[in-house]
């Protein structure tokens, strides 16, 4: 709850920055906040004083804190690494503050206990996104990636919406124990359209994670926004959809998962077919992690599908949306830091050995968390969701997984050859500023230790 | 009169003058007028919110529907010259298939009609519920924490209009001015 005060407060700090002309000290202000919420974060784990707040509207329980300190230090390295971006462009305070409100948005969601809540939540980390997505005012893509966002998100946000109405016709309350409780009650005479409700809701979130077949709009917003911005959407957004998705199906409509697993079961199956047999095909860097992000989004679905017992789904969930975070986010910077002077095309990192160790190296331990490769954090993030899944029921879709990881494997085992052995077309020297290369050699020390010791996540006490 | 109370008259009144007035927003030619249609259409959509006793619904209908909504789409039209009709003619294959299609939903919408089953309201809701005081109490109390988010999540679109709205400007020109 501190965290998200911290964070609500720092955005309008950084709207009056302008006014009261302290712009320049707002980097290092954002950066102590964020410090500031985060131990706030680590206070409120250790001394659980309050659970739930404004009338059960908001409650951050220990996975809620866990999820929001996994948000707060991937945005921390976010800020970091943005800090040229923000210099460059001439709305610097205005993306200060959408970013920190998409970050309170997140957080909300994180916590959220009621669906106003969650609605609110939602609609807050969204609307910046849009904005951010069409920042580049002057690039024609990333105008159109604003505008697809904004009406497919809009459009998502008419399904949540229209199916929270339902539940709450069909319940009589918008707080999450209360739905579950009811549900617990009155199983098996709850009046049909609570389940299109349930639908719909489901629709609504799959929507907001990009998982096939609502997936159209992830590589055309991805590959329109800024390298930066779409750095954002595939870490930070990504996780806080997935910390509320988790909540409303683990914990709300858990009574009726017999509804929701089956659905969810064809959603995976469709995302890992359609996302791993198109990225092979691509050769922008950012549409091909978009698909990559789609199927990673489908193996997070697997642990919510594979609920055994709360709290092993739960650990695996944050152990995967961390190492999913950081290797994406490693992976964008890479990107960002090659295509400064150059295109985003694949053939842009050929020969990158011979530009930049550095890059070169993050790059290819990234993509190697990325595929689930043994040391790597990706590894057992993987591990933990075959495991956990039920080989009774739901064997053909470990298959499935196994069989699409590895074609996974493959694209970007294709792109770690030729950043070696490849030749590029130019040898000129990358130069990464000391800032950059904190973020990027942070983030390869987590994914090495993360994977050598998983135990520092999945051990982690929930309840 | 007639068997019905002061209500229903004014409900079967209020239902009729929408009805007419949609259609008129459809018929019409004048894409100006269509507007106006509408605008009285959701004064009716009002009309019926106050009849359920939900004095602040209809205020906010009318004063973001009819004023702020309605006022944008003629800025619109007005400023795109919309004013005379552009459409081009539909080919008979399009009026067909629009035809078929309207007609197909009208056939999902009926059968729908006809397989509903009465359902007894579990709980009544308090008829009071929608007057501005308790419904200023409900927003104060129970739900203080999503009216704040909201001021966040307004201020955000805000800043967000602000920027994408706001004229870039070029450095080379400053150069030049310099």
């Amino acid at each position: 709850m501190n965290g998200l005060i911290i964070i609500c407060g720092l955005g309008l700090l950084a709207m009056i920055s302008e006014i009261f002309k302290f712009r320049s000290v707002l980097f290092p202000l954002v950066l102590t906040g964020l410090l500031a919420a985060l131990a706030l974060n680590v206070w409120e784990w250790n001394n659980p004083m309050h659970i739930s707040y404004f009338e059960n509207m908001i409650g951050f329980d220990r996975s809620a804190l866990a999820f929001s300190t996994v948000i707060l230090a991937i945005a921390l390295l976010w800020f970091v690494l943005a800090q040229d971006y923000f210099k460059s462009g001439q709305h610097l305070v205005d993306h200060y503050a959408l970013v920190l409100f998409a970050l309170a948005g997140a957080l909300m969601l994180t916590g959220c206990k009621n669906m106003t809540t969650l609605f609110l939540g939602i609609e807050t980390l969204s609307i910046p996104m849009y904005v951010l997505a069409a920042s580049k005012k002057n690039d024609l893509k990333s105008n159109e990636a604003g505008f697809k966002y904004l009406i497919m998100g809009s459009f998502a946000s008419g399904f949540l919406l229209f199916g929270i109405a339902l539940v709450y016709g069909a319940t009589a309350s918008f707080d999450f124990e209360e739905i579950k409780a009811y549900i617990a009650v009155f199983q098996g005479e709850l009046p049909g359209f609570f389940y299109v409700g349930v639908i719909f809701i489901l629709i609504a979130m799959a929507f907001k994670i990009a998982v096939a077949p609502f997936h159209f709009w992830a590589p055309d917003v991805y590959e329109g926004s800024p390298v930066l911005i779409t750095g954002l959407m595939s870490t930070v957004v990504k996780t806080a959809a997935f910390a509320a998705f988790m909540r409303l199906f683990m914990m709300c409509f858990s009574n009726v998962s017999e509804l929701w697993v089956t659905l969810l079961a064809v959603i995976v199956a469709l995302s890992l077919a359609v996302s791993n047999f198109t990225a092979v095909m691509q050769t922008n860097t950012k549409r091909m992690l978009a698909y990559s992000s789609i199927s990673h989004a489908a193996f997070m679905l697997m642990i919510i599908m594979s609920d055994k017992g709360e709290t092993a789904s739960v650990n695996s969930l944050i152990y995967y949306s961390l190492a999913y975070s950081l290797a994406s986010l490693s992976a964008f910077a890479v990107i960002y830091l090659v295509s400064k002077n150059g295109s985003e095309d694949i053939t842009e990192l050929n020969g990158l050995h011979k530009r930049n160790r550095l890059l070169t190296i993050t790059l290819t331990i990234a993509l190697l968390s990325l595929a689930g490769i043994p040391v790597t954090a990706g590894f057992f993030a993987k591990y933990f969701v075959l495991s956990q899944i039920p080989s009774d029921t739901l064997l053909w879709l470990t298959i499935l997984a196994i069989i699409s990881s590895t074609i996974a494997a493959f694209y970007y085992l294709k792109i770690v050859g030729s950043m070696f052995f490849a030749d590029s077309y130019t040898k000129e020297p990358i130069v990464v500023q000391k800032s950059h290369a904190f973020v990027l050699i942070v983030c390869v020390v987590l994914l090495l230790l993360f994977g050598m010791v998983p135990g520092l996540i999945t051990e982690l006490a929930l309840y | 009169m007639l068997g019905y109370t002061i209500t229903q008259w004014l409900f079967g009144i209020l239902s009729f003058l929408a009805v007419m007035f949609a259609l008129l927003v459809v018929f019409s030619k004048n894409p100006v007028h269509s507007v106006l249609y509408l605008v009285l259409t959701f004064f009716c959509i009002a009309g019926h919110y106050l009849l359920m006793n939900a004095q602040f619904l209809a205020i906010v209908h009318i004063a973001v529907y009819a004023g702020a909504i309605m006022v944008l789409f003629l800025f619109v039209i007005m400023l795109l010259n919309l004013n005379e009709q552009h459409e081009p003619r539909r080919t008979s294959v399009s009026r067909i298939i629009g035809v078929i299609v309207a007609g197909l939903f009208l056939m999902v919408l009926v059968g729908v009609l006809k397989g509903t089953e009465q359902l007894q309201l579990t709980n009544t809701a308090n008829a009071e519920a929608g007057l501005i005081k308790n419904l200023g109490q409900v927003l104060f109390n129970e739900f203080l924490f999503p009216f704040e988010i909201v001021s966040i999540l307004l201020l955000a679109a805000l800043v967000g209009a602000i920027m994408l709205g706001k004229k870039e400007v070029k450095e080379n020109v400053n150069e030049n001015r310099i």
